[in-house]
This record gives structure tokens, sequence and C-alpha cells, in this order.
């Protein structure tokens, strides 16, 4: 990623260039000599090769183009996954921008708790969801507050906090993607999914 | 394209440095005199010195002739630099087919001063083996002498980078500056519900998969020395923000919880990030060490805190919050204390990143029911708009901060486009469908 010179050729040519410059300067010779520019110190990247402006006829520079191999990495990190039952409960939706339950979604949350109640060997985990609008990681944080939301009303009604888990698909994951605001208002949703086996 | 504009931009860049050459004379002698016989390597620092001043608003382009190299692949490397010294908004690279000398003809002064051009760009390819060599040329027309000669060799799969070398040699004689044509940009590229780690030229060529796949992926972020991405991946759902080392090509789990975790930012050491996770309840603003696993909570609001940016010396962070009711920008110390609001226009500002010097903070806000892109200064003066058409985000700079790389709707799916820092030049670098987002431009 980073230019690579042949850092021997670079030092020599500035030495002889300092060499020459301090034989002039030594001797008073006020003679203008073109001088290569140097970066700033404090520069990220390697300087550059000096630049032979007077001296054309002189064996060009040459630099070797190189470039770091990148190799394919494996994603090293795989949880192992637990059985899922969705589209038992009906997805609950939020105004824009915002992350309270409202009534109609309180109806289907009481129905998510009783059947915890029943079922005590699953848990729910609640995934909050966002329209396009805005941005990715806004929204991230935004589905997150929303599946929060909806698991405090679970807890608000007795459902202990290890049985509901959240989590945020933002934007990145939305039913519809037309730019209407029947689509958007779908795309504002926590959804409901069963985990299995998982206490 | 148009004539040269009769003011004389080189001749202007030669005064200067004579100038500065008198300048670093000066230094030379007292180093002598001084320091003599201390290593010479510390006078040429005096010497640093723009050529064309391009912070100046008013700017002339330099008109610039890049004839096409001969031998193969001469052509398509003639084509990059132009390409690349084009972009930049610096240089007016003149039509070829105006040109008067063929490529092989030796340079002339008398071709090229009806042209228009001041500066002359000349090559040719050969080859040997199986390796390129190209030897450059670059000319003073109306001193009709060469400026520099340089010889690149490289293995014959490395086209594209040499001729950005060559671009980078160019752009850095007369500016003084180093560019940026051999960055890359890391994005994430979605096919089939899958998405995919990739980096690509910053000129939208040369895509790699870097392997990583994931159900969502989002916002990879460079280490200063650009030796690490970090980025947040969804995995059997859990967030988890995960480390990319490319000097070992390994990927490794930073940290993952229950809840939200989205990276995030690279503190200058290259060791500390900073991360917006829900693991406490909401989302707020943790600080972590990879080398020692501290973790430190920083922000802590009722509602959302998320999407920290590091400030280059890594000092602050701007952050978004809807802490006072609407997603707007905070900056805050790195210690978490002497948060401050930077956006008071508009009823959604996210999305914030700073310049490489600090002084500018690019952000996506909401405008007439569209995401555009923002610029505005860390005392929350000199807000100036970039965009216009779509919705557009997840913005950052280039690192010599000249450039601007984001993605944008506008064409229909989400792509990567580039523009210059003050919006001009916006183009589209990523291919019609793939989608393509969460740009972000490599440090170095």
């Amino acid at each position: 990623m980073v230019i690579k010179l042949t850092q021997e050729v670079f030092s020599m040519k500035r030495f002889l260039a300092c060499v020459v410059i301090m034989g002039f300067a030594v001797l008073g010779c006020a003679e203008k000599q073109a001088v290569a520019p140097v970066p700033q110190p404090g520069e990220m990247t390697p300087p550059s090769q000096p630049k032979e402006v007077e001296q054309p006829k002189k064996v060009p520079v040459t630099e070797q183009v190189t470039e770091q191999q990148i190799a394919r990495v494996e994603s090293g990190d795989v949880p192992s996954k637990v059985e899922e039952i969705s589209g038992l409960f009906k997805d609950i939706y939020f105004d824009y921008d915002k992350y309270e339950v409202d009534e109609n979604a309180k109806l289907v949350l009481r129905s998510v708790a009783d059947y915890l109640t029943k079922n005590r060997a699953y848990k729910i985990l609640i995934e909050g969801h966002c329209d396009d609008r805005g941005t990715s990681e806004y929204n991230l944080a935004l589905g997150d507050k929303r599946a929060k939301s909806a698991k405090d009303f679970l807890l608000s009604l007795g459902v202990p906090s290890s049985r509901a888990d959240v989590i945020s698909y933002g934007k990145e994951k939305a039913l519809c993607s037309e730019r209407t605001e029947e689509c958007w208002a779908k795309n504002r949703r926590a959804h409901f999914v069963i985990l299995k086996g998982k206490k | 394209m148009k004539k040269a504009p009769a003011a004389y931009t080189l001749y202007a860049i030669r005064k200067k440095r004579e100038k500065n050459s008198r300048i670093s004379l000066l230094c030379v002698f007292l180093c002598v005199l001084v320091l003599f016989p201390v290593s010479c390597s510390l006078c040429p620092v005096a010497e640093a010195k723009e050529y064309i001043d391009i912070t100046s608003p008013a700017l002339k382009k330099l008109p610039i002739a890049v004839s096409e190299f001969t031998g193969s692949p001469g052509k398509e490397i003639s084509d990059i630099i132009r390409d690349d010294l084009d972009f930049t908004g610096i240089f007016l690279c003149l039509e070829k087919n105006a040109f008067l000398e063929t490529p092989s003809q030796p340079f002339q002064q008398k071709n090229w001063t009806g042209v228009g051009a001041e500066a002359v760009v000349k090559g040719a390819v050969g080859g040997g083996g199986k390796g390129l060599l190209a030897s450059v040329s670059l000319y003073d027309v109306a001193e009709g002498k060469e400026l520099f000669r340089k010889e690149y060799r490289t293995e014959g799969s490395l086209v594209r980078p040499l001729a950005h070398v060559v671009a980078n040699d160019i752009y850095r004689y007369f500016t003084g500056e180093q560019g940026i044509f051999r960055t890359r940009i890391a994005f994430i590229g979605r096919k089939g519900g899958e998405d995919a780690l990739s980096l690509m030229d910053w000129d939208g060529h040369r895509t790699s998969d870097l392997g990583i796949k994931g159900n969502v992926l989002l916002t990879p972020r460079w280490s200063k020395d650009g030796n690490r991405l970090i980025y947040s991946s969804e995995r059997y759902r859990q967030w988890g923000i995960y480390l990319l080392d490319f000097t070992k090509m390994t990927e490794t789990k930073v940290i993952s919880s229950k809840g939200t975790n989205i990276a995030g930012d690279f503190f200058p050491n290259a060791d500390s990030v900073i991360f917006s996770s829900s693991m406490g309840g909401s989302p707020d603003l943790y600080l972590y060490s990879i080398s020692t696993s501290k973790l430190t909570k920083l922000s802590s609001s009722r509602g959302i805190d998320v999407s920290p940016s590091v400030s280059p010396d890594g000092s602050q962070i701007c952050f978004v919050s809807d802490r006072d009711g609407t997603p707007q920008l905070f900056i805050m110390g790195s210690d978490g204390y002497t948060v401050r609001r930077l956006t008071f226009q508009g009823s959604y500002n996210t999305a914030p990143s700073w310049s490489p010097k600090g002084d500018r903070i690019v952000f996506s806000g909401r405008q007439g029911g569209k995401n555009h892109l923002f610029t505005i200064n860390p005392d929350s003066s000199g807000l100036a708009q970039l965009t216009d058409r779509g919705n557009n985000e997840d913005p950052s700079f280039s690192p010599d901060g000249r450039y601007i790389v984001f993605s944008s709707d506008r064409d229909g799916d989400r792509a990567v486009y580039i523009m210059r820092a003050n919006g001009e030049a916006q183009k589209r670098i990523t291919p019609k469908g793939i989608k393509a987002f969460g740009p972000r431009w490599s440090s170095n």
C-alpha cells in the first residue's frame, strides 16, 4: 500500500546532493541549484525520490513499484446457530425517528408475554428495524432502541430479562424498498423470533 | 478543452523554487558552520514548500499535456496518469487530438507552445521478460527543457499501480505534496443478501473481496498506519466488532455482546478504538484498548450515542446523540468530558468524520427530505452543503484532505462516489449492479 523505494538509492542521492550543496555553500558560490522537494517532518508516507532537475543526462532514477499481496481471510468467529421459529407474532410498528411502543404494539407484546409464560424452554429475540431514510449507523442505534422499548414492556409484564434478547438491523433488512410512506411505515418495525433450546 | 489561461503558473513556480533554493542554501551554510559534521539530513527540512499553492481559492489550473506513452501498455498507463491529474482540479489536461507531436517523436518546444501546454509528460514502456519498464520524462515548455526523467519497473500485473506512482511523482513535483493516487478505499459490497468486505483503488478499479463475509457488515474503519481495519459484523444474532490485521492477514474479534456494537474509530495510536454499544442498555460510547482489553465507558445518556469519530490528534471525539430530541453532532474531549453541541441547523445530522488536519468535519444531514453531505468547522461556523442529488451518507476524507468518498443512492442502488472536498467533480466509482456502501478512505 505504501510506495516502496529503493532506500539505498534514495539516501545515497540525497547524501550526494547535500555534499554538492555544501560544496557550493562553503565556497560562497551563490549559483542557483535546484533542490529536490523534501517532505515535511511528520508526514505519514516515506519521502519520495529526489527530483533530478538540472542534470537530465544522468542515468535516471529507477523505482521498483511493488504491492503487498492480500490473501483472503476467513472469518474465524462463528457462534453456534440456534433453531428459530418466526411468524408466530405480528410485527409491531413505530413512528418516524421514534422508539416508543403504542397501544397496538402493546396488544402484540401481551400475547408474546403470554406465550413465554406457557413455553418456559423458549426465549424471544426482538429484531429492531428502520425505514431507509437516514444513515446506516444511526438507524442501527434507532433499531436497537425500538427493540429495547419492546423488551422493556415485556419486562413490565413480568418476563425475566434473560428470556428476551434484542438485536438491531437498522435499515439493512428492509421488507420493501419503494420510497412511499406506506413502505417506510412497513419497515419501521420490531419483529419477533422464538429461540428454541436456549434458556 | 480550453486553451491555457494567460497567467503563467509554471513561471511562478520556478520563481518560488529559486527563492526556496536560496533560502535552503543559507540553511545549508548555517548547518555547515554550526552542525558539521552532524548528519546533513537535517538540512533539507527548510526546503519543503508548496510550488502550486493548491490551497488558493483563485487557483489557475496548470495546462499539462500527457502524451500517449509508446509501447504496450503505454496508452493505458498514460490514460491513467491523465485521469489522476485531471481529477485533482489542479491540472488542465489538454486533449490528445490537438497535439502536434506524435508520441514517438522527441520533445520539441515548438510543438507545444501553440497547443497551450505549459508542461508535457512523455513516456515509453518496454518489457524484457515478464516485467514492465516505463521511462517517463516531464518537460517545461517555456524553458524547453526536461524537468525530470525517471524509470519505473514492476511486474506485468501492476500496470495501474505503476501509472499511479508516476502520477504521484508529477503531482508532487508541482505541488510539493504527496498525491493520493495509490491510496485505497475499503467498502461493503452487498450481493444476494450477503455482505463482503472489499478493497478497491481510490479510482474504483481493482476491487478485491477480502474474504470476510457476513449476513450484515458495516462501518469499516482504518487505523492511521493503514495496517488495521475494524468493522461491525452481525453473526448468528450477535453484533461484534472485528479487526483485520493486514500485516498478518488475520481476523480477530475485538468485542461482541448482546445488543448492538458498532465501530467506531481508531485513535491515532492504532491500539485504542472507540465504538457505540448498547451492552449497558442504551447505545453509549466505549473506549477499548486492543492490547490490554481494557474497556471504559465514555458517555452515558438515556437516548442514542453513536458514530464516534476521533480527531486527527486524538484529543476530541465528534459523535451523534439524540439527547436534545433529534440526532445532532456533538464534540467531547477524548476523556468523555466537556461535551458541546456542534450542529444547530436541521433536525437530522449524523455520520461525522474529521478532515486529516482537523479543521473540517464532514457529515450527512437531512435537508428537504433527503440526506445530503455538509462540512462544518469544529467551532460550528462555516457550514457548507456539498451534495444536492439523492441520499448521501458514509462520508470520509482522503488522507490529504482534498477529496471525500461517500455513498449515494442518486442513481438507484447505493454506490460509492468521490468528489473534491468542496463538492466539485462528483463521480461514481463502483459499477452498476452491485450495492456498495460504507466506503472509507485508507490513510496512506
